[in-house]
C-alpha cells in the first residue's frame, strides 16, 4: 500500500538519467532568474514538462492510496508547494509577455528557432494579445483619424524591456574579463573578473548571456 | 520579491529533527527522505520539520550557530569591522525566526538569542543603508557584495536599484547631449 506513493524518482532525458530532485532544483533556479531579471528568459519547456508529469503521477497515486493521514498529507503539502513555484514561473513569464508582447514576437522570428524565448503556446497568447490591442486601437481611435496617420506600428512605439536594469547576482562559476564601464565624461572601461561565490550588482545587460548559461545567478 | 518568498525559499534548508513515530523511507519529489525511527534524529527539510511539528510528531532542533555565545562572537564581529561579516547560513534572518516561532523550547534563553539575532540584524542594517549611501553619491557603475543574505538584498533592493536605473538614465541622456553640444 505504501508502495503506490512512492515515486521512483528518475526520469530520462535523451542519454543521461536526471533525478526529479535535481529537476526542481533548476526550476527553482529558473523561477528566480526569471523574477528578477527585466527581460524574458529563454524558454524551458523541458524543465516544466517534467515537473508537470511528476506532479501528475504523484497526484494519481494519492488518490489511489488510502487516506492514511500522515504520508498523504504530506505528499499533497510537497505538491502544493511545487505547484506554487511552477505556476508564479509562468505567471511572471505571462506578465512580461503581456508587457512587452510586439517586441518579443519581433526578436522571436529575428533570433531564429535555436534561441526561442517564446513556447508555441506562449507564442500564439502573444500573437492574440497584440492583434487584440491592435483591433481595439484601430476600432477606437485609429479609424478617426486622417487616413495618412492610420498606420500603428507597435513593435516601435511598444514597450521594449529595460535591458539596463541593475540586479544583484552570485557568480557559480568563475569568468574574467567582464567589461563595466562608466558612463562618465572618459570612457572609462573597467574589466572585473568573476570570483565563484562572489555577490555583485551591475547591469543587467552585461551580464545577460552568463545569466542564461547559468555562469551567474540572479539574488 | 516578498518576504514571505523568501521564507518560502528558506524553508527548503535541511534542519535536524527527532521524531516520536516511525516511517519508511518518503520518496518526495524534492528528494528522499526517512526512514523515521522514534527518538533517532535525522535530517529532513524545513518545511516538513514545521509540518511535523505542527502535528506534534517531532522536536526540531536548532543548529549549532543559534548559541548565545556563538551570536555573540557574530556581534562582537560585526561591529568591529567596517565590510560585513559572513554569517553562518546564507538565510539566517529567516533561519532565525522560523526556529524562535517552531523550536522555541528547545532554544536556551530564547529571548536573549532573540534579543541579540535583532542587534546583528540592526547593525548590519545601519552599514547597508550607509553603504549604499556612499554607492549612489560616487555613482559608480558596479559594486561587490559579499557576505550579504538574501534577505538584507532584498530589503535594499527596490530603493537601491531603482535608484541606480535612474542615475544611470540620467548619465546616459547627459552623455547623449554631450555629443550634440559639446562643452567648451
Amino acid at each position: 500500500m505504501d508502495d503506490t506513493l512512492d515515486i521512483s524518482g528518475v526520469s530520462e532525458e535523451g542519454e543521461e538519467q536526471i533525478t526529479s530532485e535535481q529537476v526542481f532544483q533548476q526550476l527553482e533556479e529558473i523561477w528566480v532568474n526569471e523574477r528578477l531579471s527585466p527581460n524574458l528568459m529563454l524558454c524551458r519547456t523541458d524543465i516544466t514538462e517534467c515537473i508537470l508529469e511528476q506532479m501528475q503521477e504523484m497526484e494519481e497515486n494519492i488518490a489511489r492510496a488510502k487516506k492514511t493521514d500522515l504520508k498523504v498529507s504530506l505528499h499533497q503539502l510537497e505538491l502544493d508547494r511545487i505547484r506554487y513555484v511552477l505556476s508564479s514561473y509562468l505567471r511572471c513569464r505571462l506578465e512580461k509577455i503581456e508587457k512587452h508582447a510586439a517586441y518579443l514576437i519581433k526578436k522571436e522570428s529575428s533570433d531564429g528557432p535555436s534561441v526561442s524565448r517564446l513556447s508555441p503556446e506562449e507564442f500564439m497568447f502573444a500573437k492574440e494579445l497584440t492583434s487584440g490591442v491592435t483591433s481595439h486601437l484601430t476600432a477606437s481611435a485609429l479609424k478617426h483619424m486622417p487616413k495618412n496617420l492610420q498606420t500603428l506600428n507597435l513593435e516601435d512605439s511598444g514597450k521594449v524591456p529595460n535591458l539596463d536594469h541593475y540586479v544583484f547576482l552570485r557568480v557559480n562559476k568563475a569568468e574574467e574579463g567582464i567589461i563595466v564601464d562608466c558612463e562618465t565624461d572618459v570612457q572609462n572601461e573597467d574589466k572585473i573578473d568573476l570570483e565563484v561565490d562572489a555577490q555583485h550588482i551591475m547591469r543587467y545587460k552585461l551580464i545577460e548571456n552568463l545569466v542564461e548559461n547559468q555562469t551567474v545567478s540572479l539574488i | 520579491m516578498e518576504h514571505s518568498e523568501m521564507e518560502f525559499i528558506a524553508e527548503k534548508q535541511k534542519v535536524k529533527i527527532v521524531p516520536n513515530f516511525s516511517m519508511s523511507k518518503i520518496y518526495f519529489i524534492s528528494g528522499e527522505v526517512g526512514p523515521f525511527q522514534p527518538g533517532l534524529p535525522t535530517e529532513v527539510p524545513f518545511w516538513l520539520a514545521i509540518s511535523l511539528r505542527q502535528r506534534q510528531k517531532c522536536v526540531i532542533h536548532p543548529p549549532d550557530w543559534l548559541t548565545i555565545e556563538s551570536l555573540e562572537e557574530i556581534k562582537e564581529a560585526e561591529t568591529t569591522t567596517e565590510l560585513f561579516t559572513p554569517l553562518p547560513n546564507t538565510h539566517f534572518r529567516e533561519m532565525c525566526q522560523l526556529l524562535l516561532t517552531h523550536a522555541k523550547s528547545n532554544i536556551q534563553n530564547a529571548d536573549a538569542v532573540r534579543t541579540l539575532v535583532k542587534d546583528i540584524w540592526d547593525i548590519r542594517a545601519a552599514k547597508l543603508r550607509s553603504s549604499s549611501d556612499k554607492f549612489i553619491r560616487v555613482q559608480a557603475g558596479h559594486a561587490r557584495i559579499d557576505n550579504l543574505t538574501l534577505m538584507e538584498i532584498n530589503i535594499a533592493r527596490p530603493f537601491l536599484l531603482a535608484s541606480l536605473d535612474h542615475l544611470h538614465t540620467l548619465r546616459t541622456s547627459k552623455l547623449h547631449v554631450e555629443r550634440i553640444v559639446p562643452t567648451q
